[in-house]
């Protein structure tokens, strides 16, 4: 076993394992949101396409994932900004307490998720604003925001500082220096930033759970929801939509960006 | 007083026009006379899901949305959830998420006198009504009760071949291990755990001690906690023999052509009421119609067929039991039905029953 | 160039509008350029402040008892809360709980991940590697509940596995609504992280390296243990901390598959609020749970420095 042979065992049987357990709940899904019966069981009862027309003519379902692409726009278009210059900022401009910024500006992810929705929940109840759909969207661009700078850091930090020097002794002006150079460059990293903002956004549960209610429900709460009362059929279908946009999603990374991106060292 | 100061003074002139438009908009359609009646595209009841939502839904919202036009959306947030997220939203002075709650009374009745609740005298469907409907220590309607129902001890009998359980102790018999369900806050099973401890109804609320040595010892047999729906899929799918739940779960899972029975033991059970309130805060008209959703929720036809769906006794007088329930102890109508069953003072389910719930997670979470 | 002998011509529309920019982005006067990072860094800071003064109101929430009459925290300062919550035997269970699942995830997570980006990055097929890539990625967009509810289908008492355990006539086995079904549902929720936290790492060690070490006679248990892994140390910790912190801070996986009976701190505090509408006690557990997460960090970073989460690089 410690021979070459040996190696690619022992490495490929827990990559099997891990791609089993990675996309067997996906598998099963699709295979569940073909039953013709009425509860979920296996093997399904039949197979028909019924869970999918009846989720089409179901107007909360069409309602609630209407809310989540609006909430996921919002969190996007305000995360691209706001995320791109803080990037920026921090790995080319000479700013003082950086480290402490940085530290600051990694508290979504230190802050546990469960107490920034309460706190969020708190927040937006105070300033009455709670209950309405945007600020959802706001909520959610606050605990990913790292998401986004982490994404525009990467190619910043394997930009070329001698370019920017470079168009500034051709003469350029700062901001033409900076739309025409440094925002090109780091292009893919704001695409990929950008799709992932939209992507957690679109999954995000936790949060939303506290800054939405029946009025505003968006799917990811109401799949919960459901999933507490009664599961039936339907429930994978919705998920259905949920893979197929993240095939989508991921097709879209792959064809930007590349997903060989993720691979490469600082 | 001072909310008053903010009144615009209206002077003869307006009030005269006002007065004509609100007599001439009368005329043109007599069923409106007032502006603030404007039908809103939906409301949203809170409700539980499996048998009871489905009850709802064909007894009641499908009726009033025929009756009106205004659909009816009904939200499964657990009840227990949705209390303090109304009350921020009327503190706060927001909209509240929900147009009518269907509650427990003793959630209903905490909320009522933390003063959320809109007042309910007015409708007119409430004459009449058994005295049941009406909440007990609270002046008015601010919730209306709207049928009576029993925590049953359901089970499956084959797995009781010499008949139904007689003791709730049944519960902490080893042979049922990992094979009991009760609800995840003990609702409905408080009071009874007392007795089945070893206390008496005296015991309550002040020494609730035996009922939470009865908890320690069945936390052992490792039931299942859940709410209404659950239960109804667990029978269904085999995987409880007895539980303590309401007879609707019970039935529901019956009804489905699952062998499913229920008693009473000698210990007793607890009876208790449910019922609707309309939150504070709602924009007029949607209040107006949420209070028409309660009062469409008290009519004859409401109360027969959203009781007769759940199997349980309507609050509405004169309306026979369904078939299968005639004399069953779920369908308590006559006094000494109601002997057997244990009823707890509103006052003190009021004081209490959070209490007991968050010792009844103290005790199933360690 | 006046537009007088070339009346046709015009600079491009894009040129023109830069021009335009430049003018208005030149009244920045230019002492105050030294100005212009942290002009970038407010929107970010302003967002993130949200959360912060979130947080400030819930250590407020947490020094408040609620007063069981009305339903409404008191407006005297207290420590009740946290000395409720730190002397309650179950509160010491859920947390004792949840750490003890964040040590196990964390293990049976880096276990199963260090070899997935091993091969990722080191596959000489381009194909094996997009496979291997799409099935992290695909799982990673697709959100929590999703992937709950899949896990239901298949662990649940007419799922996929009892199916087929019931199909051999063994009696069907309670796989779902306890801890080991909450952990799988984590190790499965948290291995896209751990791989794409440790890939990088993977890749910053040269094959040469590798390939010395099994010149040098090491067979490649060898190499891994005293060449690979130590060098892979940074991305081992940061990867470690994440999903020990993810972990630890979960609601869904227990919540969905724990069935009411495993809960985990996010949990208790969701109830403390809602369930038994505390929320002074919801909010003294949260701000346990917060200096909870923060001390661990911190202390693994001290014992065994940032690995690669802070980036000490980047200055210009």
């Amino acid at each position: 076993m410690t021979g070459a042979r040996g190696k690619t065992i022992v490495l490929w049987s827990i990559v099997w394992f891990n791609l089993i357990a990675l996309s067997l709940p996906t598998i099963i899904i699709l295979g569940a949101s073909f039953t013709s019966g009425d509860i979920v069981r296996f093997p399904p009862d039949g197979l028909s396409l019924k869970w999918y027309a009846r989720l089409w003519l179901l107007d909360d379902f069409k309602d609630a994932f209407l809310r989540t692409l609006y909430v996921s726009v919002i969190c996007t278009i305000v995360s691209i900004p706001a995320g791109t210059l803080a990037a920026l900022a921090l790995t080319r401009y000479r700013i003082r307490f950086r480290t402490a910024i940085q530290v600051y500006l990694l508290l979504p992810f230190t802050i546990p998720l469960v107490v920034s929705g309460l706190g969020m929940m708190i927040v937006f109840g105070e300033v009455r604003i709670l209950g309405q759909l945007w600020p959802v969207g706001i909520g959610l661009c606050c605990i990913n925001l790292p998401f986004m700078m982490w994404a525009v850091s990467a190619t910043v930090n394997a930009l070329d500082n001698n370019l920017e020097n470079a168009a500034a002794n051709c003469g350029a002006p700062p901001l033409q220096a900076f739309l025409t150079v440094t925002l090109p460059a780091v292009m893919p990293g704001v695409i990929t930033g950008a799709l992932l903002m939209f992507i957690l956004a679109f999954n995000e549960f936790l949060v939303s759970l506290f800054l939405t209610d029946a009025r505003i429900v968006t799917l990811p709460v109401s799949i919960y929801n459901s999933i507490r009362s009664v599961i039936t059929p339907d429930l994978a279908a919705v998920s259905v939509v949920y893979i197929v946009i993240a095939l989508f999603a991921v097709w879209l990374l792959d064809r930007l960006v590349g997903l060989e991106l993720f691979l490469k060292s600082k | 007083m001072r909310k008053f100061d903010n009144v615009p003074k209206i002077n003869r002139r307006q009030f005269l026009t006002g007065t004509a438009a609100v007599v001439g908009s009368a005329l043109v359609c007599p069923g409106l006379v007032f502006a603030d009646q404007k039908k809103p595209k939906e409301i949203i009841v809170r409700a539980w899901g499996g048998a009871w939502g489905d009850a709802l839904k064909a007894g009641v919202a499908d009726g009033f949305t025929a009756a009106t036009g205004i659909n009816v959306r009904m939200d499964f947030t657990e009840d227990n959830e949705i209390k303090p997220k109304i009350w921020a939203a009327v503190d706060q002075g927001r909209i509240p998420p929900i147009h009518v709650n269907w509650d427990t009374t003793t959630n209903a009745t905490i909320s009522a006198l933390r003063g959320v609740t809109v007042d309910l005298s007015d409708l007119s469907n409430l004459k009449g009504l058994l005295p049941l409907a009406k909440p007990i220590g609270l002046d008015g309607y601010p919730l209306v009760n709207t049928y009576a129902y029993v925590y049953v001890c359901a089970y499956r009998p084959e797995a009781f071949p010499d008949g139904p359980p007689k003791s709730w102790n049944v519960l902490i018999d080893p042979r049922f291990k990992g094979r009991v369900a009760l609800y995840d806050d003990g609702i409905g099973f408080n009071p009874i755990a007392v007795l089945v401890g070893g206390g008496k109804l005296e015991d309550i609320p002040d020494h609730m001690e035996p009922g939470y040595e009865f908890y320690r010892k069945l936390k052992k047999n490792e039931p299942l906690l859940g709410e209404d729906a659950d239960f109804t899929t667990w029978f269904q799918n085999g995987e409880i023999d007895v539980a303590c739940t309401i007879s609707v779960n019970a039935r529901a899972a019956k009804e489905k052509g699952i062998s499913v029975a229920w008693t009473v033991p000698e210990e007793g059970c607890k009876v208790d009421t449910d019922g609707l309130w309309v939150p504070k805060g709602l924009p007029p008209n949607e209040e107006y119609w949420a209070k028409q959703f309660v009062n469409f929720a008290l009519t004859r036809d409401a109360q027969k067929k959203w009781c007769s769906m759940l199997g349980l006794p309507p609050v509405y007088p004169g309306i026979e039991p369904p078939a299968d329930l005639v004399g069953d102890i779920s369908y308590p109508t006559k006094p000494e039905d109601f002997k057997k069953l244990i009823r707890i003072p509103s006052k003190v389910l009021v004081e209490n029953q959070p209490k007991w719930f968050a010792k009844f997670s103290e005790i199933f979470q360690g | 160039m006046s537009s007088s002998d070339t009346p046709s011509f015009q600079y491009p529309l894009s040129w023109r509008i830069l021009d335009r920019a430049e003018s208005v982005a030149g009244l920045w006067p230019g002492r105050w350029s030294s100005l212009t990072g942290y002009l970038f860094l407010v929107p970010a800071l302003l967002l993130v402040f949200v959360l912060v003064i979130g947080l400030v109101y819930i250590f407020d929430y947490s020094l408040h008892e609620l007063d069981l009459s009305t339903y409404r925290l008191k407006d005297a300062f207290s420590l009740v809360n946290y000395q409720a919550a730190l002397k309650s035997v179950t509160y010491r269970i859920v947390v004792l709980r949840s750490l003890g699942a964040s040590a196990i995830v964390t293990l049976i997570t880096m276990v199963l991940a260090f070899p997935y980006a091993y091969v990722m990055v080191r596959t000489r097929s381009s194909f094996t590697r997009k496979f291997l890539l799409i099935s992290l990625f695909l799982p990673f967009f697709i959100g929590q509940v999703v992937r709950a509810y899949g896990w239901l289908i298949i662990l649940g008492k007419e799922g996929l596995l009892n199916t087929f355990i019931t199909s051999l006539g063994l009696p069907p086995v309670k796989l779902i609504y306890n801890y080991p079904a909450v952990i799988l549902g984590l190790v499965q929720y948290m291995l896209p992280f751990a791989v794409l936290l440790l890939a990088p790492a993977v890749t910053s060690i040269s094959e040469d390296i590798e390939l010395a070490s099994e010149g040098l006679g090491a067979n490649w248990v060898q190499t891994f243990r005293h060449v690979v892994l130590p060098l892979a140390r940074p991305g081992l910790i940061g990867a470690g901390v994440v999903v020990f912190t993810l972990t630890l801070t979960d609601f869904a996986m227990p919540e969905i598959l724990g069935g009411g009976t495993t809960d985990f701190i996010a949990n208790s505090i969701y109830d403390g609020f809602f369930q038994i509408s505390n929320p002074g006690l919801g909010a003294a557990l949260s701000m346990i749970l917060v200096t909870l997460g923060s001390v661990i960090v911190t202390v693994v970073f001290f014992l065994a420095g940032t690995g690669t989460l802070v980036s000490t690089e980047g200055t210009p």
